[in-house]
């Protein structure tokens, strides 16, 4: 009886924890040596042939990826900065004094909750070049039509958007959830100080809520990155790889031309680049705390 | 007289802060309503010029479109099967998981609740390559059990940290005075622990849904055959197999958003305090 109670708790981790070890350890595990491998969709059930770093330096010398990479830095800079900048000033409205903020919330909260093909599909039908509304409107007020999804210097504002909308709603609640953890009474004695609302929210609410940014940011930035469900959709990539990020191109190589291990390479890559990135916010998150 | 104005100017300031939110929340569910209002359009107006908001003719032919194509009806069921499965596997095993963190006290409890969160920084993006060749070679693609495994590396550490905190809020004395009047470790879960959880698993269940229902990649990865295709994958494919018919898309698209929506009107305060606590999404 007693031998059994000592293992009981592992007991009941253990399928959460076979489960995560099965589909995300191990295949994370595996990815590396596909990348090593040179495997394609029609050798997959084939023997695999060892080609030590031949597919990260394939990828690495693809002109493509090169591009790839700046439409990351644009569209991961372009909708971490409008989805944050956004996100502040309606979560700070939200935090006044005001009526039926759980519906309001909730209304705010629907992009966030549909799926990225919804998010996509729905702008890539108001963006449509011929019938969609957008240019509509454009024409109507004596702007001339964009090519929203066909441009190649368009095309990534316009996946940017999209991402910005489905994106935004998670800051939002995210820094909502921050503001309201200010205890109220520091506004008072502001007030009384004869501080202006405008500078209580920068020298006051700003850092009371600093850890709150820096997660936040954290964490859209990361998705961002490895999100590609909206350009997928919308444009395909295309035209040619004018709105492909890194993590679209991963998908591209693998799944539209078939090349597994160099979709594979550019997936350790694309790893790689979020380590980066999560390593540099952390040491920002330490050194000002 | 100087109360008054400023009175007014809180009163100006506040009317701004409306006209704010109203105009944000307006453009945020503007495609969603343009996307509605495009379902119930007949299909000569869906792409007529100007575009009008308003259906002149309102019709639900893009419904019945949509209702009788048969790959759709059987990629709807298939989804329904899929998120229902995984929801119903996922509140399972992270409530044990749960439990097990909330009540107990064990050697590796430190080491596993951190494998558990930190498996989670890895993307799962970066895992469909290597997914998709394991299943390949075990002959397991285009399976909806498959998928329903699969599923769960998105909603287990978040469901684990939820019912976990939920099952904190629970007094232990409720279950060891049950165990003292000589109930059994299997009675005080069913007459005690599992009714005051039922909150906390209604939540649960209700991200593990969405979180299934809502996924793309990882189903048209791995199941894109036609008779393992899920609801949204099989949205995607009607652009690529045919001409765009943005009527029938809208018409999908809305019979995609409608239990979300419904869910979030339904549960909205219990969602958010989850969402906030939980802060992550796949």
């Amino acid at each position: 009886m007693h031998s059994i109670a000592r293992y009981e708790p592992y007991l009941y981790l253990l399928p959460a924890i076979s489960i995560l070890c099965v589909f995300l350890l191990f295949p994370f595990a595996w990815n590396i040596y596909i990348s090593t491998h040179g495997v394609s969709i029609t050798t997959i059930l084939k023997e695999w042939e060892f080609v030590w770093l031949d597919n990260f330096i394939q990828v690495l010398n693809d002109p493509n990826f090169h591009t790839s990479i700046k439409i990351s830095i644009i569209f991961v800079g372009g909708s971490v900065a409008f989805q944050f900048l956004i996100g502040l000033v309606i979560a700070s409205l939200l935090n006044q004094n005001i009526k039926g903020k759980q519906i309001l919330i909730a209304l705010i909260m629907i992009p966030w909750i549909t799926s990225g093909l919804i998010a996509a599909f729905s702008f890539k039908f108001i963006f449509d070049n011929s019938f969609g509304i957008i240019n509509y409107m454009l024409e109507y007020l004596g702007f001339s039509s964009i090519a929203w999804l066909s441009d190649p210097k368009i095309v990534v504002w316009s996946i940017i958007i999209a991402n910005v909308w489905y994106g935004t709603p998670f800051t939002i609640l995210f820094l909502t959830a921050g503001l309201l953890s200010i205890n109220p009474s520091i506004y008072e004695s502001a007030k009384v100080d004869g501080a202006s609302k405008i500078k209580s929210f920068f020298y006051l609410t700003l850092p009371m809520i600093r850890s709150f940014i820096i997660i936040d940011i954290i964490l859209i930035t990361i998705w961002s990155i490895n999100f590609f469900e909206i350009p997928l959709i919308m444009t395909g990539g295309n035209p040619l790889f004018a709105s492909t990020p890194a993590s679209l191109y991963m998908y591209r190589q693998a799944f539209e031309f078939g090349l597994l291990s160099k979709g594979s390479a550019s997936g350790i890559i694309l790893l790689s680049i979020n380590i980066v990135v999560a390593f540099i916010y952390i040491i920002a998150l330490k050194r000002r705390g | 007289m100087g109360k008054l104005s400023s009175n007014t100017i809180e009163k100006i300031e506040k009317s701004f802060v409306y006209i704010a939110i109203f105009t944000f929340i307006g453009l945020t569910l503007f495609p969603l309503i343009w996307v509605f209002t495009t379902s119930l359009k007949p299909n000569d107006e869906t792409m007529s010029f100007p575009p009008k908001l308003i259906p002149e003719h309102v019709t639900l032919e893009n419904y019945a479109f949509v209702f009788t194509d048969s790959t759709i009806v059987k990629s709807l069921y298939n989804s329904l099967i899929v998120s229902f499965g995984s929801m119903i596997l996922n509140v399972t095993i992270c409530a044990l998981a749960g439990y097990a963190l909330a009540r107990f006290e064990f050697k590796a409890k430190r080491i596993l609740f951190s494998l558990i969160l930190g498996l989670f920084m890895i993307p799962v993006v970066i895992n469909i390559i290597p997914l998709y060749s394991i299943l390949a070679n075990l002959g397991l693609l285009n399976s909806l059990v498959s998928l329903i495994l699969t599923f769960q590396i998105l909603i287990i550490p978040l469901n684990v940290i939820l019912l976990k905190n939920y099952f904190e809020t629970i007094p232990k004395e409720l279950e060891e005075s049950a165990l003292i009047d000589g109930c059994s470790r299997i009675g005080v879960l069913r007459r005690i622990t599992i009714p005051l959880s039922m909150p906390g698993f209604a939540v649960a269940s209700i991200f593990s849904f969405i979180f299934s229902w809502n996924e793309f990649v990882l189903p048209i990865v791995l199941a894109n055959s036609p008779n393992s295709t899920l609801f949204q994958v099989a949205l995607y494919q009607f652009i690529s197999l045919y001409r765009i018919e943005w009527g029938y898309l809208a018409a999908g698209i809305t019979i995609a958003l409608l239990p979300v929506i419904i869910l979030i009107v339904a549960f909205q305060r219990q969602m958010i305090k989850g969402f906030t606590m939980g802060s992550i999404r796949g």
